[in-house]
């Protein structure tokens, strides 16, 4: 079912999510209602779950298609993730559907290693670089409460550097 | 929803933003858009801000002035007309976003050939920043744009002429897509 895509100032975004535990029934419902609900938004390529107002960690990617996508999955719903390996960051533009009208510089890993439970309930790691894991680290910040607007560099800003005499 | 905007400016010191927004806080006004910076030790800001039905640009101006009056700020407030812009802010739909960067020697005239150049070919700058670095003798200029462009715009003629202008003013120009991903 497509659910309605949360906005700032919902504190269920800024608060980190719970567990998912063994896949039963209302974890499959919750894995298809993220898939909806991200198949429903053509310029969305991820959709977490405090995104549609339930907080545990689970989230769905595509970068299928991608202009800037470089290593591609398809469609990836994760539950219980968590980081294993990542590379060296890249500063990127990034929107959020939950945050409208905004964008914002945001380094990221180029490359990255997570592992995650799947729709199957079986140990899934998935290898990403490039687009593919920039979207999975803006998902994984949805997990633990942040927004992107809590990683932004001014990057297209100048600042006059401290003299010290 | 009246809105005006409130220009300050003044020796820069701790306490001017906390002193300017509690002045329009006492008189009910609320915080829209705004951007304040320090710019050769003079601390500016511009600020978009809703008041209650009633309030009069002048009246605001008088009071923001005594209030501040030991900052010693420059306060200048005018009403805002209604329209799209007020709330919305710069007009980003059906436009494509581009970084421009600018930088060497410094020389008058920098900003506005580079600015002009811009306009001819339709370009908006949304946001605009310079700096003056380096030393006294042989100061370097440093400027920083974000223009937006129709989208069915070819930008390539726009990008030919700044190749142009580079070799013209013997400054470095880049242009860059400046788009971001929804995630």
């Amino acid at each position: 079912m497509i659910r309605p895509v949360v906005c700032l100032p919902d504190p269920i975004l800024s608060r980190p999510a719970a567990l998912v535990g063994p896949i039963g029934e209302s974890a499959r419902r919750l894995a298809a209602d993220l898939l909806d609900t991200m198949r429903a938004s053509s310029h969305s390529v991820g959709v977490a779950a405090p995104q549609i107002g339930i907080a545990r960690r689970a989230f769905c990617i595509d970068v299928t298609g991608h202009r800037k996508a470089s290593s591609c999955h398809g469609e990836v719903v994760l539950f219980d993730p968590v980081v294993l390996a990542s590379g060296p960051s890249e500063v990127g533009r990034e929107g959020c559907m939950s945050v409208p009208d905004l964008t914002g510089d945001v380094p990221r890993a180029t490359s990255i290693v997570v592992r995650g439970t799947d729709v199957e309930g079986d140990l899934v790691t998935v290898e990403a670089d490039g687009f593919e894991a920039r979207a999975l680290q803006h998902e994984l910040d949805h997990l633990d409460g942040l927004l992107f607007l809590d990683r932004i560099v001014a990057d297209d800003r100048v600042f006059r550097r401290r003299v010290y005499r | 929803m009246t809105r005006v905007v409130v220009t300050a400016f003044g020796p820069d010191r701790p306490g001017i933003v906390a002193a300017v927004t509690g002045a329009l806080v006492e008189r009910g006004a609320n915080l829209a858009d705004t951007a304040m910076t320090n710019l050769a030790g003079q601390f500016a800001m511009v600020l978009v801000v809703e008041v209650p039905e009633g309030e009069q640009a002048d009246a605001l101006e008088e009071a923001l002035a005594a209030r501040t009056a030991p900052l010693g700020l420059t306060v200048v407030v005018r009403p805002l007309p209604e329209g799209d812009d007020a709330t919305t802010g710069p007009q980003t739909d059906g436009r494509s976003a581009w970084a421009v960067s600018v930088y060497g020697a410094d020389r008058p005239g920098i900003v506005h050939q580079v600015s002009a150049l811009l306009a001819q070919h339709g370009a908006n700058v949304v946001d605009l920043t310079t700096r003056t670095v380096g030393s006294t003798g042989a100061p370097a200029y440093v400027m920083l744009l974000e223009v937006t462009l129709p989208a069915d715009r070819d930008v390539e003629p726009l990008a030919s002429d700044l190749r142009r202008l580079s070799a013209d003013l013997d400054v470095e120009i880049h242009l860059r897509p400046d788009d971001a991903d929804v995630l």
